[in-house]
């Protein structure tokens, strides 16, 4: 009808111009910096691109042919969310590290930039995908006829008198390639992100899920009474139907019911390795965090897209009756029930799936086309003005190429399919590049011919037992080889190869692949061996997350040989990408890195120009035709990779030189081990540092005291001592900037940097490169700097050395610190040594002085009829400054005496000698007590004035027949008499000023009458002076009460519990002052 | 307390072992043992069995990564803080 028929078309061509501005617009926010395409749940919908019309018809038609197991076709990719975190994650760092854009990419770059590689892939995927697409085809076509009631099989276009009729697949091809030519290859971009295109299929993945929800609320809940009412009634309808669709079977009795395991596997294989899927997961990517939020989203979304199918299918069966056109039946339905505007929908619904399914994968599928077949060939042409041109309209091709490819596809095999089995084998296909893929990833011996190897025989089996027989309905294979094998040999029998007969085609050929696949990529990887350009990917590849925490500059290993200037690599990237992006890549790159005025660059950073251009191309051209592209260019230039001499003058190409780098730490240990003499250390260090780098000067400084550099050790061409006028005191800033910085300086390249920094004399010695770095201890302030420099090599301190040396300096300012330490400890320990010495020197003395001054008391008291006398000292140090002394005159005469000497001291114990020695002849000479002291004052005053000491004294005379005692006193305690019936003692005082004050002194003379039982006790100031701990003296009083309780003991008994009392007084061991007493008993 | 408990199990879900366990759980919950045993053309409630444990087991593991969405995001944070000194 045609009324059908103008308003389908109406409403598609709407429909089409909605996505187009959607497209716009996002492509219009890109531009202004605000993109709408730059968040997750756009990133979500995009990823459901899986769903195309074969979720959207197929499923149906699935479930109402075989049952509840298509939804495993959804679990599969539902399970692998779980895994994205990990795998995802890393494939998207390492595609964003490298400009990747497209699988092929990375599967070629991962095993060495493989040419080879990445072919196969493309071919394969172009294979692959053709009957994706044809089923796209066929179900957007037959959708199209259902809902318009259209049924011609070609349009017919008159124009006066020409009359072309135009198959109508034909021209929904035509159709779905200019769309996808207009959103995906408008122009090379460089880095494959196309935000319209995104936007576009977000909103049509939105539109399937709206679509066929709503079919199926409409269904489940309008023509009948929900969930439970369909399955209830469908069970009444067709009890064994229903037991049938609602369980999984286990009974392969048709090619149409697949294993539960293997729809798991291929699905979860699939939505990684569909080239449409690593496109809009991995290169369209804008935030990996958006990564978060798809893992739980993405489920969800096939969740809800999947809930109705069921109902659907049951409600098709119970409508029509029958399974055929079960695919449709979403469709039908409403259509049948006399509802157009739902089938309407539902008619949108299927064609968003398809032109969103192929868009994006012809687009993906051409630039793997341009950058693995086409761009080999035409990079062995000089590239010409108008390359860039080509290149687009060779990727314009490309789309048109794939989707023709898919409508061939569908003439052929369309209808002998449903849709879901035309699924399969694409996914039957693209499994194959599973085990490359994994294998990169996560194994490092995976290799580049175990990768071609596996997936070729992957791929030949996979053609061999799905693809050929796919089309042997149409002549394309005999129908003899089907049944027998080719040649009769029954073994290679496509369906049933090696005899393993009774499986669905899909298990078998899901098991042969993969045996083949992953057996031939393993046993080559084992066996062979990969090259240098490998192995430095594989590093790249399975360090990439480790490698986020290297943040420093990265120098080659390589240089070029002849300088390249940097319009001549802007001129050749724009060749390929227009001179417009050209420049802005190199403005971009330029930034902040030092060039001259022709546009060189320094040296070394040549090489990181090359990587530079390499990469921006890759995003046009892909990785590996980049490389042959600059490569090709610079041998134009006569510009070669050198290799250059690495640290250890051998030639590396790879930075894989622990082995050596051990060895050296090693020998330097040694050598810092050997001894512990410094100077040594230093001067073995840098012969070492010399003989085994290569280098050509290298010095040690330390500082000093003062914090000064002081040069320590100097090796180079000369063993003398350097002069002021040295080239080396140029260096001083840089080893001022390492004192406070405490980090390594570096100069690569003299020349460069003497444009900053004045190095004329430095560069006049032909030093070429030079680094100093500090010994410091980690978390230390540094001891000193070594400065090393090159005269041949520049660019010599790349990482790995520095690193290298500054292990280095580190272990020699342990070895400093160490030495210090050993130094100070020695000095300490002779500093103590001495100390001691002095102290038992002194000790001696003392303890000889204290013999001599013991010797100079009485040892016994002298007897005399009818008294018992009795004295002791105790002094409070070794010597003491307290004498007593007894004269025996005659038989019935004796002289007593006790005195004091100010202080305690040496000095006090000396005068007291001297006061010995002038007392003896004055006692001869019988004058009286106060004559006595008056002599002993006139003779000591000198002495004792230079001392500055003074004597107190109490000399009494007492006469046995008499009693009597006369006495006289230089300022001394007064003594006590204790009597019996007193009862308080008698104090005896006399006047007399203390010896050394005045030259010329009258001392009083008293006497006193003593009788029988008295007990007279004489007694140095440390004994009333003693104090307790809360600070009371001993005193005069407590003395007495001491004396009245003791004076019935024998007079050394009275001396020695005073004693005791004292100590039990102040409660101390020691005395605080030297205490001496006489007794003196009446008996 | 709950948001004790929240925490305690985003910690143990930041486990990468964890990870592993749910992915290989799923695999075995989707394969031939325990399929046989809801493999029956019984009804809950009108609605079949199979039915029912395909759905109500997808919609509990789409909750389940959602818990380890939310666990990244907790460890993300908690690295956040403790790269600022």
């Amino acid at each position: 009808m045609n009324n059908g028929l103008a308003q389908t078309v109406l409403i598609t061509t709407l429909y089409t111009l909605l996505i187009f501005l959607i497209a716009w617009y996002a492509h219009h926010r890109k531009e202004t910096g605000r993109s709408i395409v730059d968040n997750p749940y756009i990133y979500t919908l995009s990823i459901a691109v899986y769903c195309t019309s074969w979720t959207f018809y197929g499923s149906v038609g699935k479930a109402a042919t075989t049952g509840i197991d298509f939804l495993l076709m959804h679990l599969g990719p539902s399970l692998m969310a779980f895994s994205w975190f990990f795998l995802l994650r890393r494939i998207i760092r390492i595609s964003k590290d490298n400009n990747i854009t497209s699988i092929a990419d990375l599967i070629s770059l991962r095993y060495g930039r493989s040419l080879w590689l990445g072919a196969l892939v493309t071919v394969f995927s172009v294979l692959g995908i053709m009957p994706g697409i044809a089923l796209q085809i066929k179900t957007v076509s037959t959708s199209f006829h259902l809902i318009s009631g259209f049924s011609a099989d070609s349009i017919r276009l008159s124009r006066g008198a020409y009359m072309v009729s135009v198959p109508s697949g034909i021209l929904l091809t035509l159709i779905l390639s200019i769309f996808s030519i207009i959103f995906g290859a408008r122009k090379l971009a460089s880095s494959e992100r196309h935000e319209g295109l995104i936007a576009a299929v977000a909103f049509e993945s939105l539109v399937k899920l709206i679509s066929l929800a709503g079919v199926g609320i409409f269904i489940t809940y309008f023509l009948h009474n929900g969930f439970s009412d369909i399955f209830i009634r469908f069970r009444e309808a067709h009890p064994t139907d229903f037991s049938r669709l609602l369980t999984i079977n286990a009974i392969h009795t048709s090619a149409d019911v697949i294993p539960p395991f293997t729809m798991l596997f291929l699905s979860m294989s699939a939505i990684m390795l569909l080239p449409r899927q690593f496109h809009v997961m991995v290169i369209e990517n804008i935030n990996e965090n958006h990564i978060n939020k798809a893992m739980w989203l993405f489920p969800l979304y096939l969740f809800l897209i999947n809930l109705f199918v069921m109902p659907i299918a049951l409600s098709g069966l119970l409508v029509t009756g029958s399974t055929a056109n079960a695919d449709f039946f979403a469709l039908n339905v409403p259509l049948l029930t006399g509802h157009p505007a739902i089938a309407m929908l539902a008619y949108l619904g299927g064609l968003s799936a398809a032109a969103g399914m192929v868009m994006v994968e012809s687009v993906t599928i051409s630039t793997m086309l341009l950058n693995y077949i086409f761009m080999p060939v035409i990079v062995r042409f000089t590239p010409r003005i108008w390359f860039p041109y080509l290149l687009i309209n060779l990727k314009r091709f490309g789309i048109f190429l794939i989707i023709f490819l898919g409508y061939f596809y569908y003439l052929i095999a369309g209808n002998a399919f449903t849709l879901v089995n035309m699924g399969m084998i694409s996914f039957s296909a693209v499994t194959q590049f599973m085990p490359a893929m994994l294998g990169g990833l996560y194994w490092r011996r995976g290799n580049r011919i175990g990768a071609i190897t596996g997936i070729s025989l992957g791929f030949i089996t996979w053609f061999y037992t799905l693809f050929l027989p796919s089309l042997a309905k149409f002549g394309w294979l005999q129908a003899s080889v089907l049944d027998n094998g080719p040649f009769g040999i029954s073994l290679l029998k496509p369906t049933a190869m090696f005899g393993l007969s009774g499986m669905d085609p899909w298990s078998h050929t899901l098991f042969w692949s993969m045996f083949f696949n992953v057996g031939s990529y393993i046993i080559c990887s084992i066996i062979l061996r990969q090259d240098e350009q490998e192995r430095d990917q594989v590093t790249k590849f399975i360090g990439t997350i480790e490698a986020e925490h290297r943040h420093r500059y990265h120098t080659e290993a390589r240089r070029l040989s002849k300088p390249v200037t940097i319009a001549q690599f802007a001129t050749l990237m724009s060749k390929f990408i227009g001179e417009s992006e050209a420049r802005q890549a190199i403005a971009g790159y330029i930034g902040d890195r030092y060039i001259d005025a022709a546009g060189n660059v320094s040296e070394f950073e040549l090489t990181n120009l090359k990587r530079f251009a390499e990469k921006t191309l890759a995003g046009s051209v892909g990785a590996a035709a980049a490389g042959a592209i600059v490569d090709s260019f610079l041998s134009d230039m006569g510009s070669r990779m050198e290799l250059v001499y690495d640290i250890f003058s051998t030639v590396r190409t790879s930075l894989d030189q622990s082995r050596e780098a051990l060895f050296v730490r090693l020998k330097a240990s040694e050598i810092i081990n050997r001894t512990l003499d410094l100077q040594i250390i230093m001067d073995d260090l840098l012969d070492f540092l010399l003989k085994e780098f290569k280098l050509d000067i290298a010095l040690i400084l330390l500082r000093d005291a003062d914090d000064k550099l002081i040069i320590k050790s100097y090796h180079g061409s000369s063993h003398n001592p350097i002069p002021e006028s040295h080239w080396f005191y140029e260096s001083k800033p840089f080893c001022d900037e390492v004192s406070t910085t405490n980090k390594t300086y570096v100069i690569n390249d003299t020349a460069l940097a003497s444009q900053a920094i004045e190095l004329n004399r430095t560069i006049a010695s032909s030093i070429v490169s030079c680094a100093y770095i500090p010994i410091l201890r980690e978390g230390e302030a540094s001891l000193g700097i070594i400065a090393v420099f090159s005269k041949t090599i520049s660019g010599l301190f790349a990482e790995e050395f520095i690193g290298l040396l500054e292990s280095l300096a580190g272990q020699l300012a342990q070895a400093i610190t160490i030495s210090r330490e050993i130094e100070a400890k020695e000095q300490e320990r002779t500093q103590k040594e001495q100390a001691l010495l002095l102290n038992a020197r002194i000790n001696r003395d003392m303890e000889i002085a204290q013999q001599i001054q013991i010797s100079l008391l009485p040892s016994t008291a002298p007897e005399l009829f009818g008294i018992e006398m009795g004295g002791r000292c105790i002094s409070a140090a070794h010597v003491g400054g307290d004498y007593y002394d007894f004269f025996l005159r005659d038989d019935h005469t004796v002289d007593l005496l006790i005195a004091d000497v100010s202080g305690h001291s040496v000095g006090a114990a000396l005068i007291m000698a001297e006061v010995r020695t002038l007392l003896r002849p004055q006692v001869n000479v019988a004058h009286s007590a106060c004559a006595i002291l008056k002599s002993l004052n006139s003779q000591l005053y000198d002495d004792l004035t230079r001392a500055e000491l003074f004597i107190t004294m109490f000399y009494a005379k007492y006469n046995s027949a008499t009693g009597r005692l006369s006495y006289a006193n230089a300022g001394h305690n007064h003594p006590l008499i204790c009597r019996e019936g007193e009862a308080s003692c008698i104090e005896l005082d006399a006047e007399g000023l203390i010896i050394g004050v005045k030259p010329s002194v009258i001392f009083e003379e008293c006497c006193i009458e003593l009788i029988k039982g008295d007990v007279l006790l004489f007694y140095t100031d440390g004994l009333i002076e003693a104090t307790n701990r809360e600070g009371e003296l001993f005193g005069a009083q407590r003395i007495c009460n001491h004396l009245k309780t003791l004076h019935h003991l024998p007079a050394q008994d009275i001396i020695d519990s005073f004693y005791s009392a004292v100590t039990t007084y102040t409660g101390l061991e020691a005395f605080q002052d030297d205490i001496s007493l006489v007794v003196l008993k009446i008996l | 307390m709950l948001k004790q408990l929240r925490l305690k199990l985003l910690n143990r879900l930041q486990l990468r072992e964890s990870w592993i366990i749910f992915f290989i759980f799923g695999i075995i919950l989707l394969n031939f043992p325990f399929l046989h045993i809801f493999n029956k053309s019984d009804t809950l409630f009108g609605i079949p069995l199979l039915f029912t444990y395909f759905f109500v087991g997808w919609g509990i593991s789409i909750f389940i990564i959602y818990l380890f969405t939310l666990a990244i995001e907790n460890s993300g944070t908690k690295q956040m803080e403790r790269r600022q000194p």
